[in-house]
């Protein structure tokens, strides 16, 4: 499994197609635009992203609990459980996944107040609502709607291995590594294998550093169209970025996102 | 989290108690949790099942470790998770399993008594052989997908009763397993003490800090050298069990007297083990010139110059680098050599092992003590019941005779059984050194196994537990 991509449940049951998707995420689209869709979960891997750098998480762990938060929202509406509550869930859940230890529930929810205050009050303006139980609740829903497929396979390894044929130097690898954490921001982890990815990230990192790599790419036993559709997701997250001023507009973006009904009342 | 869809979840989720009956019918009880023998309801099939509840609410890391572990793999010889049940209201992980009626621990305690009474056991002649090399094909598949077990022992090794896999070994407890291929933590920072010690592999003793595949192959060695001997090859009291010093003088003195003093050449990076200075410290050599392996295995009439010893001393190498690998090990000339190894590992033969015992609720409890004796007297047949009533009125024990009596089905061995163990506690340890804490073999504290005694007997001076 760790060493066999192709038997692992990450490939039988978690890459999506990407109609599939479209259809899935159906009433969520019906209130919000595929961009505004899209921002809020930038959003979110944003806050994950913090909030693992915050808790001193490496990378892999970080990566794999914005998995699980796609791969949450990719059967489930944005209705069913409020990403501000998924995503530190998620990260949770991934920190015992990829073992680096439990975190303690009050320094995750302490830090997830200090995360909210200090770096996302232009989102937030009143404090982080979740208690532990509240986590604690949340992640068997998580492990449920992911129907207990915890492994997720990240593009890191097969990057840095990839990079070590191509004899690499260190600013491409570091670019490619950055494109990759980018490419969480987008579907494609729950579209494409993990090795597809890298590729894609290594080749987009050849271009920009001006290394010439076509002989190598072409000598790889892959197909370069897919490899070209995962460039295309990432070349329009970076062109969202461009014109996309989080700060101003995040605020109304979550005010008009589908919430949940929390308590019971007329319908 | 949204109401309605809560409930609509909550409608949709299969419960585990309306598809399975279990109740009354726990077959293990350790750290781990509760493992129960299941049937479905419906009886859409008549399979059994092992349900396994895990211990403590919700989701702790090595429940999260099995869960996706178990989810990722698929191999003959590796137990195979078949679903999982998460029970919201209380919290609480169920897994599924198909059932396996026996286990190595409960074999080998078997051939034990048997030998104890100058009985032998009728099995088929490669039966060890066919056990080492399923144990070995299982390991080579954990390890070539990346996942160490880290706490193997007889008990954690499943066989097939009756069935369509009948005969077949099933590596079991995947608790403490984890992948190795890149620890974002040092592995030994996780679990401080992890494998049982008298599977421990001697450079955990003196402080290795990661483990690797050679240490699963280490207890693979002491397993196979307990198949053959039916004694634990590296029998040592115990101390705490929760301790987080890796370092444990007696059970290195046991291995050296067994094995004997690893000589220099032999083990040339002994010397960059964290526990060196301590075990220069500790230890002599020349107490231990006159130990080896072949003079151990010698006396228990297992011939130096035979396939199974050779191999086992590849498996039993002091320096985890020399140490062979399992797939190595399984192109040994053991393997090629007659009787082949056969994937029911009792070839077809009668199985002579009893099928295991169901454990009452409360073992602790006094009061229920009684009442959970009848209802399981209720339930036996007429010749477990004159079986039982004849140890009761002293099949060989100091204690009032009824304080022993082993509950559940396969009362037949149980005068045996006791006798055996007796003996050889006082056999092994001194008599004034016992106490309940050290008699406990780390394979049974765990292990429902050790109910069997443990549920009737909680006196300090009175050892049956091995």
């Amino acid at each position: 499994m760790a060493g066999n991509f192709w038997q692992s449940a990450h490939y039988q049951q978690w890459l999506l197609d990407s109609q599939d998707l479209i259809q899935e995420r159906r009433p969520d689209l019906e209130v919000l635009s595929e961009e505004e869709y899209q921002k809020i979960m930038i959003f979110f891997s944003n806050f994950i992203q913090q909030l693992g750098e915050t808790l001193k998480l490496r990378q892999q762990v970080i990566a794999t609990a914005t998995t699980f938060l796609k791969r949450f929202y990719a059967r489930n509406s944005l209705r069913c459980i409020d990403p501000l509550l998924l995503a530190p869930t998620s990260v949770f859940l991934a920190s015992k996944v990829e073992e680096f230890g439990v975190i303690s529930n009050s320094r995750l929810i302490s830090t997830c107040q200090t995360v909210v205050k200090n770096k996302f009050s232009y989102a937030y303006t009143t404090e982080f609502p979740y208690r532990t139980t509240h986590i604690l609740e949340c992640e068997f829903y998580l492990l449920e709607s992911m129907d207990c497929c915890l492994i997720v396979y990240q593009p890191y390894r097969p990057l840095v291995q990839y990079m070590q044929d191509l004899g690499g130097e260190g600013e491409v690898l570091q670019l490619a590594w950055r494109i990759v954490n980018d490419s969480l921001r987008t579907d494609v982890c729950l579209l494409f294998p993990p090795y597809e990815i890298a590729l894609a990230c290594i080749h987009m990192a050849c271009v920009v550093h001006q290394k010439d790599c076509k002989q190598w790419f072409a000598e790889l036993n892959t197909d370069l169209d897919r490899i070209m559709e995962i460039t295309r997701y990432i070349l329009n997250l970076y062109e969202l970025w461009k014109t996309y001023d989080e700060r101003k507009e995040i605020q109304s973006l979550l005010q008009k996102m589908p919430k949940p009904q929390t308590q019971p009342g007329p319908r | 989290m949204d109401l309605e869809w809560k409930e609509k979840r909550n409608n949709e989720r299969a419960k585990v108690e309306e598809l399975f009956g279990y109740e009354g019918c726990k077959v293990g009880r350790g750290t781990y949790g509760h493992v129960y023998k299941a049937k479905r309801k419906d009886s859409s099939d008549t399979k059994e099942y092992a349900l396994k509840q895990i211990e403590g609410s919700g989701l702790s890391m090595s429940a999260c470790r099995e869960i996706a572990l178990l989810r990722e793999l698929k191999h003959p010889n590796v137990i195979n998770l078949q679903r999982v049940f998460l029970s919201h209201a209380d919290r609480k992980v169920w897994l599924l399993f198909d059932y396996a009626e026996h286990d190595l621990w409960h074999i080998i305690k078997f051939h034990r008594a048997a030998k104890a009474n100058k009985k032998t056991v009728q099995v088929a002649k490669g039966m060890v052989k066919s056990l080492l090399y399923q144990i070995l094909d299982g390991i080579r598949y954990l390890h070539s997908n990346w996942v160490l077990h880290r706490d193997l022992k007889p008990a954690n090794i499943l066989v097939m009763g009756e069935g369509t896999e009948r005969g077949r070994v099933k590596i079991a407890d995947m608790g403490f397993a984890r992948l190795f291929n890149s620890p974002l933590k040092p592995l030994a920072d996780l679990d401080p003490v992890v494998v049982t010690f008298w599977y421990r592999a001697p450079e955990l003793l003196l402080g290795a800090r990661h483990y690797t595949k050679a240490i699963d192959i280490w207890a693979i060695g002491c397993i196979f050298a307990e198949l053959l001997t039916s004694e634990p090859i590296f029998h040592c009291r115990q101390e705490d069990i929760k301790t987080s010093n890796p370092y444990h003088h007696d059970q290195l003195d046991r291995i050296f007297n067994v094995m004997g003093f690893p000589q220099e050449k032999d083990w040339v990076d002994i010397k960059k083990m964290p526990e060196h200075g301590t075990l220069m410290k500790d230890f002599k050599k020349n107490n231990y010139s006159n130990c080896s392996l072949v003079k151990y295995m010698d006396r228990h009439k297992i011939k130096p110059e035979g396939k199974a010893f050779m191999l086992l001393q590849k498996l039993l190498t002091m320096d985890p680098t020399k140490r062979i690998t399992s797939e190595l090990a399984m192109q040994d000339p053991y393997f090629l050599e007659d009787p082949l190894p056969t994937q029911d590992v009792f070839a077809a033969g009668p199985i002579p092992y009893p099928k295991r015992d169901f454990l009452s609720d409360e073992e602790q409890d006094d009061k229920s003590e009684n009442k959970k004796k009848v209802f399981m007297e209720q339930n036996w047949t007429s010749q477990q019941r004159a079986a039982a009533a004849k140890v009761r009125m002293g099949g060989g024990g100091q204690e009032p005779a009824s304080k022993r009596v082993r509950l559940g089905h396969h009362q037949s061995n149980m005068a045996n059984q006791q006798n055996f163990s007796h003996s050889h506690m006082t056999q092994r340890n001194h008599p004034n050194q016992l106490s309940g804490r050290q008699q406990q073999h780390p394979g049974h504290v765990q292990q429902g196994a050790m109910m069997n005694y443990t549920n009737t007997q909680q006196s300090n001076n009175f050892n049956q537990r091995y």
